[in-house]
């Protein structure tokens, strides 16, 4: 397990440092000025000079890349010149919503995939399952953000039960910021759900087509307990492994979703980093979405492990 | 009958009595305003950025003179000021007991150490030379400012009214931009990075009727659906400034909303490259202004909300002279300018669009088809702002493009052979030069309406309209600019009525 797990560290590490250089030129190549963005279209010549150098964008790109890298070596995080202040501080403050957005969604997509796809699973080919299947066909075909905006319009501008967008902040009104994130993580949640009740019942058919369900169901034990106690368990691991990809796309999902509801999360921050060329923050924001993205992996190994014995112990 | 015209007056008196009284403002109140872009950073004295004096001009900093709704200078932190007859000494006589909000004083060494700052060598400020024609600053006593200029500036007033030349408090210019400390009615109170900058009532402000309102909160939603949205949820209480069109002519109709289709200083223009074949020929260009239908063209881009101009000034703005009708829409003539100019089959070519900017991309579009019609062929290529600063406006890889000018008194720009519209025209610049030495109102307009005709002659670039303020909001707000005159949402005097 020790080595299991410091051969992951450093692959994490080697990913990491490939994001940072990947990242970092695609910058650089991209054209824009983060001078001239900061200070618009009349600046002089003279001024630009000025802020170029103070951003330390007079120096060669390698020795701004080394400079940034040794930097994160040793734990100074750049600073956002549009902010003024650290990014880090910057991802945390940003983190808090897109944090529980995420969260919120993978909850909604689980809590409504599993126990309708198990549904469909036990009454394959039958209405039921047929109109489940038609409901998830549409949630694949619909994109997230009009789902997101006929939901604003429904209950939001028509209803007035949700405000249309934005985040009080949790410190200032803990129940109203969940309420703020509910629209969205409602819209992510229900399309993510989609796919992920077709995963559940087709990986539940398939389970409950296994001799070790017919010997259960032999043996005589209830329903109950063969699909929860025998079929469930064996049928989650296509679903775990579905719903870990499905956190690389929701922070994706959630760029989208922050900029219709106007939350300000991590994906509307870099959204507008990129827009204003704030260049330390896109570097570190998309060096954090890729560590997340590998840290979300390694846990869903995690959990194959506690889900399969097997995967566990080779030797059970 | 005599009855009848009795009733019918005292009746006129009552209501002019109510709506008198409807009028009178009531203090209190917490505004929410949607302004579109969030700023980057708080100081408008090192950034141009139009975001930053949205938020911050008149609203929490001031500088000696400031621009009100009607685009008047009106007096701010200087009660008042002469100019000498020789145009090159402004006396400015300072307001007492003025306080910063964290309680400093203002005074004139104060404002020199501002007028200082934006000059040094290592100014952060983007127009350093809006104040390097001071020669000399003197203070006389706390409050008087003496400023004596190298040469006559025309524009010398208009600059000290903008953000630019607004006064901090000695040595908190590093901390303006996230925690801004100034002396106007409202005091900073927090910026929730992302979401939105609150302001509250400053107990201290030197003018004690003001401001109303209790409370701002300016919200960044930069998404024209989302805004109407929120405006209809009642999440905000005005859309800032230049609101989606479409949501303008819906909410238009409807009394719980006002709509203001007030003016602006931004000029949309088909920029044109005037060093790029084919647009090096005046005669394309020509082509091209007799090709497009400006009416038809507001109708179409922003649904009317915009007013035709003819040339690089607002038709709001003083000195303004109407050259609409120099290029009349005229396509034959289109087509025969482009025959002489050895294009009888037309000509294809590339017009960059801004994707931010959604007048400039609509008015792309329904260029394209205008110029379709005399044989200019356009290949739209759509571009992020970024891209559009760098490509376009810094390296001047660009034929065509459609932008704003958002920045009043900007036509200087048309002195700068080397500005992105690469215009070269020694008789342009001696006109402008001499406009800014002009010392008294008729030359002042001679020589501007001069500026505006050359380059309308020239053709320069296609001059389009002048954009709509367009801000859209609840019956209840009062008070609310309906012309900007300047880059601004001045809250200051705006009220909610109950």
């Amino acid at each position: 397990m020790g080595a299991f797990l410091l051969r992951r560290l450093i692959g994490l590490l080697l990913m990491l440092f490939l994001a940072s250089a990947a990242v970092f030129a695609v910058l650089f190549v991209l054209p824009g000025d983060p001078a001239q963005v900061v200070l618009g279209v009349n600046a002089t010549p003279e001024t630009l000079a000025n802020v170029r150098e103070r951003l330390g964008l007079d120096r060669p790109p390698w020795v701004q890349y080394a400079h940034w890298l040794l930097g994160l070596l040793q734990g100074h995080t750049g600073r956002s010149i549009q902010y003024d202040l650290p990014v880090l501080e910057l991802i945390a403050e940003r983190m808090a919503v897109t944090g529980p957005l995420a969260v919120m969604a993978i909850f909604i997509a689980v809590l409504l995939s599993v126990p309708v796809g198990i549904y469909a699973a036990r009454h394959h080919n039958r209405p039921g399952d047929l109109a489940v299947m038609g409901l998830t066909q549409l949630g694949l075909a619909v994109p997230e953000f009009w789902l997101g905006i006929l939901l604003m319009m429904l209950l939001a501008v028509r209803l007035g039960w949700f405000a249309s967008g934005g985040f009080p902040g949790w410190s200032v009104d803990f129940w109203g910021s969940l309420k703020a994130l509910l629209l969205p993580a409602a819209a992510l949640g229900v399309i993510r759900a989609a796919i992920l009740t077709r995963i559940t019942r087709s990986s539940m058919l398939d389970v409950l087509r296994e001799d070790y369900v017919r010997t259960a169901r032999a043996k005589g034990l209830g329903e109950r307990a063969v699909i929860y106690g025998h079929g469930l368990r064996n049928a989650l691991i296509p679903v775990v492994t579905i719903l870990g990809l499905q956190v690389g796309q929701l922070l994706a999902g959630a760029i989208i979703m922050e900029n219709v509801f106007y939350l300000p999360g991590l994906g509307r921050l870099v959204f507008q980093a990129i827009g204003q060329r704030d260049l330390p923050v896109v570097r570190e924001v998309v060096l954090f979405m890729a560590a997340m993205v590998i840290f979300v992996n390694f846990l869903v190994d995690m959990a194959y492990a506690r889900l399969d014995p097997r995967i566990r112990d080779p030797k059970a | 009958m005599k009855k009848v015209a009795l009733f019918v007056m005292i009746a006129a008196l009552i209501c002019q009595v109510a709506t008198a009284s409807a009028q009178e403002p009531v203090k209190g109140g917490h505004l929410v305003v949607c302004s579109q872009a969030e700023p980057p950073g708080l100081d408008p004295t090192a950034n141009t950025a139009a975001a930053i004096d949205r938020v911050v001009y008149s609203n929490i900093f001031e500088g000696l003179i400031k621009l009100d709704g009607q685009g008047r200078f009106v007096p701010a932190l200087a009660e008042r000021w002469e100019v000498s007859g020789d145009g090159l000494t402004y006396t400015f006589h300072l307001r007492k007991g003025v306080r910063f909000h964290n309680g400093e004083a203002f005074d004139a060494k104060v404002a020199r150490w501002n007028l200082e700052r934006a000059m040094g060598e290592k100014t952060q400020n983007p127009h350093p030379e809006y104040f390097r024609g001071i020669a000399r600053i003197e203070t006389p006593d706390d409050h008087t400012l003496v400023l004596t200029l190298k040469e006559p500036d025309g524009l010398f007033l208009v600059h000290m009214a903008e953000g630019d030349a607004v006064m901090l408090p000695v040595g908190a210019a590093e901390e303006a931009k996230s925690r801004p400390i100034g002396t106007g009615p409202f005091k900073f109170v927090q910026w929730v990075r992302g979401d939105r900058v609150e302001v509250e009532r400053f107990d201290g402000y030197w003018n004690p009727r003001l401001p109303y309102l209790e409370r701002v909160t300016f919200k960044f939603i930069p998404d024209s659906s989302a805004q109407a949205a929120a405006l209809k949820a009642g999440d905000i209480h005005v859309i800032g400034y230049q609101a989606n069109p479409e949501t303008a002519l819906e909410l238009s109709k409807d009394k719980r909303y006002k709509v203001y289709n007030g003016t602006t200083t931004t000029e949309v223009i088909l920029s044109t490259n005037n060093k790029a074949k084919p647009f090096d020929d005046i005669r394309v260009r020509q082509a091209m202004a007799y090709a497009i239908d400006r009416k038809r063209l507001v109708d179409l881009a922003v649904q009317g909300f915009g007013t035709p101009i003819g040339s690089h000034w607002c038709p709001s703005a003083p000195y303004y002279v109407d050259l609409t009708g120099l290029y009349p829409y005229n396509p034959d003539k289109a087509l025969q300018l482009l025959k002489e100019a050895g294009y009888p089959n037309g000509f294809d070519a590339v017009i960059k669009l801004p994707v931010t900017y959604e007048y400039a991309r609509r008015s792309g579009e329904v260029i394209a088809d205008m110029l379709s019609k005399v044989g200019i062929r356009l290949r739209i290529e759509v571009i992020e702002w970024a891209q559009w600063l760098d490509r376009v406006f810094k390296n001047k890889d660009y034929q065509l493009t459609v932008i704003g000018h958002a920045e009043p008194w900007d036509i200087n720009i048309y002195a700068k052979p080397d500005y992105y519209f690469q215009y070269d025209s020694p008789r342009f610049r001696e006109a402008y030069a001499r406009a800014l030495k002009a010392s008294t109102e008729e030359d002042k307009a001679r020589y501007f309406g001069t500026c505006q005709r050359i380059i309308a002659e020239d053709a320069v670039n296609g001059f389009l309209f002048s954009l709509s303020s367009l801000p859209i909001m609840k019956a209840e707000v009062m008070g609310w600019w309906e012309n900007y005159p300047t880059i601004a949402l001045d809250c200051s005097e705006v009220w909610l009525k109950r």
